[in-house]
């Protein structure tokens, strides 16, 4: 129940549109349950049918999300490179320094959700990852390791455009912010990080990173197919930056 | 004739997350005689189940499960269906469904415009996913019987969109002629499915073109913005005009529509952009956080934003490699456990000493349980697998215990199981004989 508390967690904290696209963990727990304990070996094929059948939804889901998503980054990507090339042209005049204002924003925000469409979809796929190991678990199946080869084929889990408009975002950022006078690789000022982390996109960063650390913690059922445990060296910053509860969403 | 559907299964099954091959063949049988054991899950989902096992994953074609979804007619549609089958005798094999002229009659029984639809839908996932036919076939038929305006016409292509394929030029995936053409073409001849497939084909064959998902890409994307530049703007541009001038193969103007409306969307309203969702969610947070702000410096304060993102980020990436990692051994060690059972199996064969080696080491490892007075079970049938896997005798932790002594990876077991391209389980058959258990062949 661990990863499903943290899973929950997660999707809490998350942005308001995103929370009906991640993994039903639960009841796909359910049902895997269900498979164990009631079915007599000659539904087990057909009960083995539903749970993919349902597995394929979820994955569908994610696609669907995820492309959507992406598709929307692609095209706001482009925007902010012509924004800042505009910019750029307009030399000193007044509007500029507005202008680049909200550019800098924009773009540290575009980052981070970026970030998070990341998180997306590695928290789905651990979640599906850790619902076929109990299928097998449960009822001696094999499904497991062919069918996390094809979702690791899935659009959802190809990240690697995301990753790479990641990078270019963080690369615009030097032309864009003035060069850093003091050291901004750490995180420093708790009290400022607190306020700060009331923002929508910040506090689900944080949020998320956390709760990964949360997650690799050694796990009793520590396997080959495990990941290692992770430390944050910022980690206890991270702590005090999540002491402002969730902003609700009436 | 019913060869043709071995050419739909197995494509497919190379795109999808494929069912293993035995049950599916039980899952079939078992389909036609126990109609009223099932005891669905979800909606969406046992309303797919009750198809045969290949239906369920042409139903998982995320260009089709829409489609699929808005149907009641879906589901008077199976019971029809498989009442159908019973009474002709129809078999659903998982490799084959013989459309055997019987079969097809009924068929015509059942209310026409479901059944067309379920036709299509198969066809659309084998389309979706088969590399071979000829595209013309599909044309003309769509000319008869189907009135649309050009746009559609030109874009059957569009059925045939990978959704997996990231890059857009792919293949034009065509149509294997021998399998739709041919169950389109009888449901064309017959009297009553003449009249009917025009009103019907229309509404099932929208479905898909509006819902394959396109994949952009940046490049993509440069394309797109130079056509609107160059048709005077988002404003002016129509999504006709822009895909005329794209000239990308396997685009719809399904795809350009939506994107446009996106990108017009993004360039008037460039803050609200990153995502209206959260807009609400930051109202308090900012008020809270301006002050701060400001004796921090905004500029500051982003910068420890980033660096937050950034590190999250870093930590995906480690994780995402780390997880495909794993896997990728995961598959190597199964490999190397298939070719170690194989070799196995073959030392076993050419001697008897073997097996009792084995037999013996089983039992020193077996708890003290009434498993060996189990009965061999059949071995070949699924739902025998299963008790054999729950039989004490055999047990998941037995088997790769002893199976250590040849291996000394953890995760062998499992990999072991998988070396079958099913529940057909060499290892628990093999484990029989040599318990002194009568193969049952």
């Amino acid at each position: 129940m661990k990863f499903g508390k943290r899973l929950k967690q997660q999707i809490e904290q998350s942005l308001p549109g995103w929370r009906d696209y991640f993994l039903s963990y639960k009841d796909l727990k359910k049902l895997v349950r269900l498979i164990s304990s009631a079915s007599p070996p000659l539904e087990c094929g057909k009960a083995e049918a539903e749970f993919v059948c349902l597995l394929n939804d979820e994955i569908d889901k994610f696609n669907s999300f995820f492309m959507e998503q992406e598709e929307d980054f692609i095209i706001h990507h482009k925007e902010l490179q012509q924004r800042i090339e505009k910019v750029m042209e307009n030399g000193n005049e007044k509007d500029y320094k507005e202008e680049l204002a909200k550019i800098r924003k924009d773009i540290v925000n575009f980052h981070g959700e970026m970030v998070l469409l990341m998180n997306y979809s590695n928290i789905n796929y651990t979640g599906l990852a850790k619902i076929l190991k109990k299928y097998d678990k449960r009822t001696g199946g094999v499904l497991r390791l062919p069918f996390i080869q094809k979702v690791l084929e899935q659009p959802f889990f190809t990240t690697d455009l995301i990753s790479k408009l990641i990078k270019e975002c963080e690369n615009t950022l030097d032309s864009v912010f003035p060069p850093s006078v003091s050291d901004a690789g750490t995180l420093r000022g708790e009290k400022e990080a607190l306020a700060l982390a009331g923002e929508g996109i910040f506090q689900n960063t944080v949020a998320a990173l956390l709760t990964m650390q949360e997650m690799r913690r050694g796990s009793s059922t520590h396997s080959h197919f495990s990941l290692p445990p992770l430390k944050f060296p910022d980690s206890d910053i991270l702590h005090t930056l999540q002491i402002l509860p969730p902003i609700q969403i009436p | 004739m019913s060869t043709s559907f071995g050419v739909l299964s197995s494509p497919f099954e190379e795109k999808f997350p494929k069912l293993p091959d035995s049950p599916q063949v039980t899952l079939g049988r078992e389909l036609t005689t126990n109609l009223t054991s099932l005891s669905p899950m979800t909606p969406s989902c046992s309303d797919k189940t009750v198809y045969s096992p290949n239906s369920c994953q042409l139903a998982k074609s995320s260009m089709i499960s829409e489609s699929l979804k808005d149907g009641d007619s879906f589901v008077s549609y199976q019971h029809s269906f498989l009442q159908a089958s019973e009474s002709s005798g129809y078999s659903m094999d998982t490799e084959e469904v013989s459309w055997d002229n019987d079969a097809t009659q009924n068929f015509l029984d059942i209310p026409l415009n479901i059944h067309v639809q379920d036709e299509l839908v198969e066809c659309r996932g084998v389309l979706a996913s088969d590399g071979h036919g000829r595209n013309t076939d599909w044309h003309e038929w769509a000319d008869q019987l189907i009135k649309v305006d050009d746009t559609l016409d030109t874009n059957w292509s569009d059925l045939l969109v990978d959704v997996n394929v990231p890059d857009l030029n792919a293949e034009l995936l065509e149509l294997p002629p021998d399998v739709c053409h041919r169950q389109i073409h009888q449901h064309q001849n017959s009297p009553t499915s003449g009249g009917q497939c025009c009103s019907v084909l229309s509404s099932p064959r929208a479905a898909p073109l509006t819902k394959a998902r396109m994949r952009w890409t940046p490049e993509l994307h440069e394309v797109f913005v130079d056509a609107v530049s160059k048709l005077g703007g988002n404003e002016r541009a129509t999504p006709k005009a822009v895909l005329k001038l794209m000239n990308v193969e396997g685009l719809t103007i399904y795809h350009v529509k939506s994107h446009l409306q996106k990108y017009r969307t993004a360039r008037y309203k460039p803050e609200s952009s990153e995502g209206a969702s959260e807009k609400k969610s930051k109202n308090v947070a900012e008020m809270m956080s301006l002050d701060l702000k400001t004796t921090m410096g905004i500029t500051e304060a982003l910068r420890l934003q980033m660096e937050v993102q950034k590190q999250l980020h870093e930590q995906l990436e480690i994780q995402r490699n780390l997880q495909l990692r794993i896997e990728e051994q995961g598959k190597h060690l199964q490999k190397i456990f298939e070719q170690q059972r194989k070799m196995e199996e073959n030392k076993s064969k050419a001697s008897l000493q073997n097996s009792n080696e084995l037999s013996q080491c089983q039992m020193v490892e077996n708890p003290p349980s009434s498993g060996n007075d189990k009965p061999g079970p059949s071995i070949n049938d699924r739902s025998n697998i299963k008790e054999v896997t729950s039989d004490p005798c055999l047990p998941t932790d037995q088997e790769y215990s002893c199976k250590n002594s040849l291996s000394p990876k953890r995760e062998s077991f499992e990999d072991h199981e998988l070396d079958s391209s099913g529940f057909d389980r060499p290892l628990i058959k093999q484990r029989a004989k040599f318990n002194g258990k009568e193969p049952v062949e």
